[in-house]
C-alpha cells in the first residue's frame, strides 16, 4: 500500500469523523486568493541559481530567479528584524516604452515601484509570508513570479 | 465523489470561487493533515495549492478536473513539506493543470459515502487496528509515542502496524464492493 493510498484513506476517515475541520482562517485565506488572480498574466517560473559554497547566515540576501519568455525577474530577499527586504532586477523584452512598473504583492498588500533604467527595484519592511513580484510593461502581458513563501525560504537549501 | 463535479466550469467570480473552496477546501485540509503535517504546515500546503491555481487558472482546459487538481496539488505541497522538514525551495514545480486525474481511485475515497463505508470497516477491524486507526484519525498530533503507550506497543511498531491496519481496512472495503 503506497504512502499516497494511506494518506487518502486517513484523509477520508478524518473527513467522515468530522474531527479537525479546516480552520476558518485557512478557508478565508483560500477565498481571498480570488483577488490575486491576474487574468492574462504570464507566470515566470523559478530557475536554479548557483550559490556560493560554504556556510551562510540566514540574514544574508538570497537570490531567486524567475523566467518567462522574454522576461527574467531576479528577486533578492533579506530577512531583517522579522520583516523582509526585497531587491530585484527585471530584464528582457523590448524597453521602448521604458522599464514599466513593478508590483510586489503579498496576500493582503501590494507595493508599487518604478524600476530604474537598469531594471532595478527595491522595497523594505514587507511582512514575512507569501510574496509575488509582477512586472507590468506597456503593450505586453504582465509577468508574475510564482508565489513564494518567504517564511520558509529562509530555511531552504541549506 | 469528486467525479460528480458541481462546478463544471472555471470560477468566474468571487461567489463561484467561494463555492469551489466550500467543495474542495475541506478535502484539501484533510489530505494535508493526513500526511502528518501540523496545523501551521497544513495551512501553508493548502494555501500553496490555491496560489498555484491563481498562477495556473489560464492554463486549465478541463474545468471538471479543477477539484482533483487542487487535491493533487495539496498532496504535492504536503509531500514537499514532509520531505524537506519545514523548508521549501521555490524551484519545485506543481502538477501541470492537465495532469490531475479526476478518475484517480485514490481521490474517489474523499467523499461522504466512502467515509461512512470506511468507518463501518474500521468498526469491523480487530484490535489493535481499530483503536490505532481511531487514534490516528481523532488525535493526529498525539504522536506515535503516546499511541504506543496507549496500546502497550513498542514505539517502533506503530508505523509498520499503521500500514498493516490501513491495508486491512482497504481490503475490507474492497471486499464490501
Amino acid at each position: 500500500m503506497s504512502e499516497f493510498d494511506e494518506a487518502y484513506l486517513l484523509a477520508a476517515l478524518r473527513l467522515g469523523a468530522g474531527v479537525d475541520p479546516a480552520p476558518l482562517a485557512v478557508s478565508a485565506a483560500a477565498r481571498a486568493a480570488y483577488a490575486l488572480l491576474l487574468p492574462g498574466a504570464v507566470t515566470a517560473r523559478p530557475v536554479p541559481v548557483s550559490r556560493p559554497a560554504g556556510a551562510r547566515s540566514p540574514a544574508e540576501p538570497r537570490l531567486h530567479r524567475f523566467a518567462a519568455p522574454d522576461a527574467t525577474i531576479d528577486v533578492e530577499l533579506t530577512h531583517a528584524d522579522g520583516r523582509i527586504d526585497v531587491a530585484g532586477q527585471v530584464t528582457g523584452g523590448p524597453w521602448d516604452e521604458g522599464p514599466g512598473r513593478i508590483e510586489i504583492r503579498t496576500l493582503h498588500d501590494r507595493w508599487v515601484r518604478f524600476p530604474t533604467e537598469t531594471g532595478h527595484f527595491a522595497a523594505t519592511g514587507l511582512p514575512v509570508g507569501w510574496l509575488s513580484v509582477v512586472w507590468y510593461r506597456a503593450g505586453l502581458p504582465a509577468v508574475a513570479t510564482r508565489w513564494m513563501n518567504t517564511r520558509r525560504l529562509d530555511e531552504a537549501d541549506d | 465523489m469528486i467525479d460528480k463535479e458541481t462546478l463544471p466550469r472555471l470560477p468566474v467570480d468571487q461567489a463561484e470561487w467561494n463555492a469551489l473552496e466550500a467543495e474542495f477546501g475541506p478535502r484539501m485540509w484533510a489530505v494535508a493533515r493526513a500526511f502528518g503535517l501540523s496545523a501551521a504546515d497544513a495551512a501553508d500546503a493548502v494555501q500553496a495549492a490555491w496560489l498555484r491555481l491563481v498562477e495556473s487558472i489560464d492554463r486549465i482546459r478541463d474545468p471538471a478536473r479543477i477539484g482533483a487538481w487542487l487535491v493533487t496539488t495539496t498532496r504535492h505541497e504536503a509531500l514537499l513539506l514532509c520531505r524537506k522538514g519545514r523548508a521549501v525551495t521555490p524551484t519545485h514545480s506543481p502538477p501541470e493543470p492537465g495532469e490531475a486525474d479526476a478518475g484517480d481511485p485514490a481521490l474517489a475515497v474523499l467523499s461522504a459515502d466512502e467515509a461512512r463505508r470506511l468507518w463501518r470497516a474500521v468498526d469491523a477491524l480487530d484490535e489493535p487496528c481499530r483503536t490505532l486507526l481511531r487514534l490516528l484519525v481523532t488525535a493526529p498530533e498525539s504522536g506515535y509515542a503516546r499511541i504506543a503507550a496507549r496500546l502497550g506497543l513498542p514505539i517502533g511498531s506503530v508505523g509498520p502496524m499503521r500500514g498493516r491496519c490501513l491495508g486491512r481496512l482497504r481490503k475490507l472495503v474492497e471486499a464490501e464492493r
